[in-house]
This record gives C-alpha cells, structure tokens and sequence, in this order.
C-alpha cells in the first residue's frame, strides 16, 4: 500500500509537465518554474537540516556556501567554459573546501556564538561577492551562464529542467536518507542531543559536526551551480540573510530532522508565497511571524502534527 | 623645508588620522551602548537578542518622528527615544521573550531572529526604503582647534556615552536592582529563592537595554543616515563585541566596542572601504582562536 502510494506520487511527479500542457496550457511555463524552484529548494532545505536538525548546529552560514557554489559554476561556465558537470563538480568542491576551513574555527564556539560566527560570515561573503569586482562583477552579477549540458543532452527547454532538478532533489533526498539512518546518522543524532555522552562514547562530536557542516556545503554548493544555470544569472542579492530566513521557516515549519517535513516545508512555501502573489516585504513580515509562532507554539512543526494525527488513527 | 614633507610626517595625513579617530571613537561609543545591552541581556536573561540592532533602528526612527516631523528641539527628541523604547523594551520582554525563556537556546535564537525579520520590513513598509536624514545644529558647527576640526555632535557622542557608561556602572554596582542583576546573572534560581523578584529585574534588563539602545541611535542619527535595514549588521557588530569583550560582561563589552570602531575607521580608511564591515569579525574570530574566553572574559556574568 505504501509502496504503491509512493509509486503513484513519483509518476505523478515525472509526468507532471505533460499533465500541465493538457490541462493548463497557458499557464504551463510558469507553473514549471514554480516547481522547478521548489526541488531547488528543498534539496538546498534538505541541505541545510543536515547542520540544523541532525547535528543540533544552528548554522546561518548556508547562503554563503549556496552563493560559493553558484560563483564557482557561473565563473567556471563563463570565463574557462567548463563543462556543466565539471562546473557542478567545481562549485561542490569549492564550497566544501571553505566549509571545511571556516568550520575549524566556528565550531570553537558554542551555541549562540557560533550562530552569530556563521551569520558574519555569510555576511562577508555577501560583501566580497558585491565588492570583489574583478571576479564577481559584483552588483552587475554574472550573466551569460550557459544552459546546462548532460553529455549530448542539452537542457533548454523548461520541461527539461524541471526533470533535472527533480533528478537532483531525489537524489540529494537518498543522500540524506542515507547519511542519516545508519551508523552515522546514530552518530550525528548522538552529538546532537547529549554532546558529553556522544564524546564520552567515543563519538567526536567535532568531528561529526565538522563532517555534516562540510557535507551540507558541499551539497548547497552543488544546489547553487544548478540554480546559476538555471536562472543563467548570479547576483549577490541570491545570498542574502532573507535566504536563511526562508530555509529557517522550511526546516522549522515543515519539521527539523525530519525529510518528509521539510519537503513538505518547501512545497508550502516555496510554492504558496508564488500564489498568493505577496509583495517580497510583506511576505518576509508574514514569514517572521509565522516563524516566531511556530517556534513557540510547535517547535516540531508540520511534522508532529502529522504524527499526531497518524498516531489518533 | 619643503623637503622634509614626505610622507611620514605629512601634517595633512596626521589631521586626517586624527579625524579617522574621532569618527572611530563615535563608532565605537554606538557600537559600545548597543553591545552593552546585548552584554546585559545574556548576563541576566542567558538570552541573545538578535532584534537588538532593530532596537536601535526603531529608536532612530523614534528621534526622526519627534525631531522632524513633531518639529520637538534636539534634547526633547533626543528623550523621546529612549522613552519610547523602554515602553517597547518592557512589551518585548513581556510577550516575546517570557513565551521562549525557559526554551532551548536554539527557540530563543529564531525567535529573536524572527523578531528582528519582522521589525526590519514593518519599517520599510512604513517608512519606506528611502534614507532619512536628520542634520541638528551641532552635526553641522565644527570646533576648530589648531587645525584638528571637530563636530560638535561627534563630542557630545563622547562626552555623553562616557556619561551613560558611568551612570550604568553606578546604578549596576551599587542599587538594589543592579544587584538584583547581578546575581541573576550568576545563578537565576538561587534568586528567585532568596526572593529576588526575577521577573521585574529581566523587564527592568531589557526596558534598561533598549533605552541604551535608543540613547545611541539619538545621539549618532544626526551623523548618519536611519534606514530601516540598519539594525542587522548593527546587531553582528554588537555581538561581536560582546564575544570579544568576554561573554557577557558589559564593560569587556565596551572596551571590544571602542577597538573595533576605532580598527573599522583606521581600516575603512587606509585599508579598503567596502571590506569595513567584515572588520568586526575579523577581530572577534582573531580573538576566539587566541583567547576563547574573550579579550576581558572570565565567566559569565556581568
């Protein structure tokens, strides 16, 4: 039954922008791009829940390595005309590289003051990436950014991305199944709920930390190649503290450390602020509220009540 | 003579240091007054607000009303704020922060965060995106001393933190409610057990921080411009302050202020303008990795 449901979602899924076209023609391409949005974020949410609801690190660094990647790649694609994947392979590396070398430091902090370390950073790397004009092009972002390239796949039209970024969720999906059910997931959860312990088991809870910081970067690196290809255009207002707002409001709404929450997360709010149609402003006001009433009210978010009801049946 | 006027010992790069220095030390007397009640806040409540730079924002904005648009002389504006802040101070403490202090740290932190998001775009959705500037009478008058030129404002920025930062160590070492905070800051429970009243001396804390908060954005709104977007990096900086300063301890706190102002102008100067802004975190992670504890810090407490 299960299986069959799941099965019956994923053809939904696949066959949606054939489903569009019969249904709502008009309207086709601009629903894709609404869903192409969500799989993006959502993998960069999924991403981010690694550091934040698996670890137990409340890290506000995540654009900046989102921002890492899609410079890499748009730099890369631009002005050495690498290959798309050579690009993707690039950014992940890249952002991971940095994630790596920020992390030794960041994690010296505790708590709060490790927040605040990764919320600076990701505020100097906005402030590089508007200043360091050489290479960013800084407020006149990089444009040009070629549509991907699969082997003799080109990917240009819409449908055609949708599959592409649909292929990078499912699969960023697994690898965080995968990361977080076995072995090391019992590591990671260890850390994250009683750090003494999980040291004095002889699970290094630096270790662990340092390994799903550096793992989610590289993951929001390769998140962030897609998106330049995508929009063909990077500019540093892609990386700024508002992205951090909308992947809190993801991962806590939907329900941290939980996959089925936070996809659940980013279809709601990538998909509802876009038909409803809200003023950016208004929606970032809408968002803070929403936020601050959930983390009081529901810290456990769409999750838990989700729980709650399968648990009433 | 002309000879000896190389570089080194050229009188209009020493006028232009000392003028980079008197713009540090403003800087570093706003940062000092926002650390010192972010610093306040974690010693009594264990609880970092990152609305905090919004505090200022708001009470920038406060001054703007009274100053300009109510047409009220700089002293009275310059009281305005601070007053309506407290009253925002105190409404703060009594809904958002009761509702997550007793939460993990993690609820407290996107709760403030949240806080902060909603405040910033309320502001732009009623004042508009558009600087505002405030120009008084002293932030044009420029005192003249053999060449050293200053403004006004920027001395009573001085003179009146020096003030407030006297005026706070009094009243926390020495009243009734200073101890209170005090040894809230040490050990809430036993407090409460000895009959301190905890929940007057946490709304006092915060009406306390936020008007410090206001009294900083009163004093240096006439130097710069109040958009609404200010208060984030504002908060960063502050904090960066209180980490350097020594978790928590507000003096240490002042004292990171004070250098950081003063390292962002030399910096923003002589070094490069765009990156000023980075400099703050610069000097708090160059701390951490030499000192953990902080420039002044022992343990917590204020």
């Amino acid at each position: 039954m299960r299986r069959a449901g799941w099965l019956a979602l994923g053809v939904f899924v696949v066959t949606v922008p054939w489903l569009l076209s019969a249904a709502v023609p008009r309207q086709q391409r601009y629903i894709l791009h609404v869903l192409i949005f969500t799989a993006i974020f959502a993998a960069l949410a999924l991403s981010y829940d690694l550091v934040v609801g698996h670890v137990g690190s409340l890290s506000l660094a995540h654009p900046a390595f989102f921002g890492i990647g899609a410079y890499t790649a748009a730099i890369l694609a631009t002005r050495a005309e690498w290959p798309f994947l050579a690009g993707v392979l690039g950014a992940v590396i890249a952002a991971a590289l940095v994630a790596a070398m920020v992390g030794v430091p960041l994690f010296r902090l505790a708590e709060h003051a490790f927040a605040v370390g990764t919320l600076g950073l990701a505020l100097v790397t906005s402030v590089v990436a508007n200043n360091w004009v050489e290479v960013t092009r800084g407020p006149l972002c990089v444009t040009g950014i070629p549509k991907p390239r699969l082997g003799p796949l080109a990917i240009t039209t819409l449908p055609a991305f949708y599959w592409l970024a649909l292929a990078a969720l499912v699969a960023v999906a697994l690898f965080y199944r995968g990361l977080t059910t076995f072995r090391l997931g019992r590591a990671f959860h260890a850390v994250r709920d009683n750090e003494p312990l999980a040291g004095a088991a002889g699970v290094d809870p630096l270790k662990y930390r340092l390994l799903a910081f550096t793992l989610a970067a590289a993951i929001a690196g390769g998140i962030g190649a897609l998106y330049a290809h995508y929009l063909s255009v990077m500019c540093p207002e892609e990386m700024t503290v508002s992205l951090t707002v909308n992947l809190l409001v993801i991962v806590f709404l939907g329900g941290v450390g939980s996959l089925r929450g936070v996809l659940l997360g980013a279809v709601l709010f990538t998909a509802l602020p876009e038909v409803l149609r809200l003023a950016p402003t208004w929606r970032l006001v809408i968002y803070g509220g929403l936020l601050l009433l959930v983390v009081i009210r529901s810290p456990g978010g769409l999750e838990s009540l989700l729980r709650r009801t399968a648990g009433a049946r | 003579m002309g000879a000896i006027s190389g570089p080194p010992c050229d009188p209009d790069l020493i006028l232009d240091i000392f003028e980079q220095l008197l713009h540090g030390v403003t800087l570093g007397a706003m940062y000092a007054m926002v650390a010192a009640g972010l610093a306040l806040m974690l010693g009594v409540a264990r609880l970092i607000n990152f609305a905090h730079g919004e505090f200022f924002m708001l009470g920038a904005y406060a001054f703007w009303f009274g100053y300009s648009e109510l047409g009220l002389p700089y002293p009275l504006a310059a009281l305005l704020a601070p007053a309506v802040m407290v009253l925002f101070g105190i409404a703060y403490q009594r809904t958002v922060i009761r509702a997550i202090l007793p939460r993990s740290w993690h609820v407290q932190l996107i709760a403030t965060l949240a806080t902060s998001i909603v405040m910033t775009n309320l502001a732009i959705i009623v004042f508009g995106t558009q600087p505002k500037e405030v120009p008084t009478a002293l932030s044009s008058r420029v005192l003249d001393v053999g060449g050293f030129r200053m403004v006004w404002q920027r001395l009573l920025v001085l003179a009146a933190s020096l003030l407030i930062f006297w005026g706070l160590n009094r009243f926390v070492a020495r009243t009734r409610t200073g101890r209170a905070m005090r040894a809230m800051s040490q050990n809430r429970e036993a407090c409460a057990v000895v009959g301190v009243d905890v929940q007057r001396t946490a709304m006092i804390t915060f009406a306390l921080s936020a008007a410090l908060a206001a009294a900083a954005a009163a004093l240096v709104s006439p130097l710069f411009n109040i958009f609404p977007d200010m208060g984030t990096t504002l908060t960063l900086k502050a904090f960066a302050a209180v980490v350097a300063g020594g978790f928590g301890y507000v003096n240490g706190a002042i004292a990171a202020s004070f250098l950081i102002g003063l390292t962002e102008a030399l910096a923003g100067s002589y070094v490069s303008y765009a990156y000023k802004d980075a400099i703050a975190f610069l000097i708090m992670i160059a701390v951490l990795l030499w000192r953990p504890q902080g420039l002044f810090g022992r343990r917590i407490g204020i």
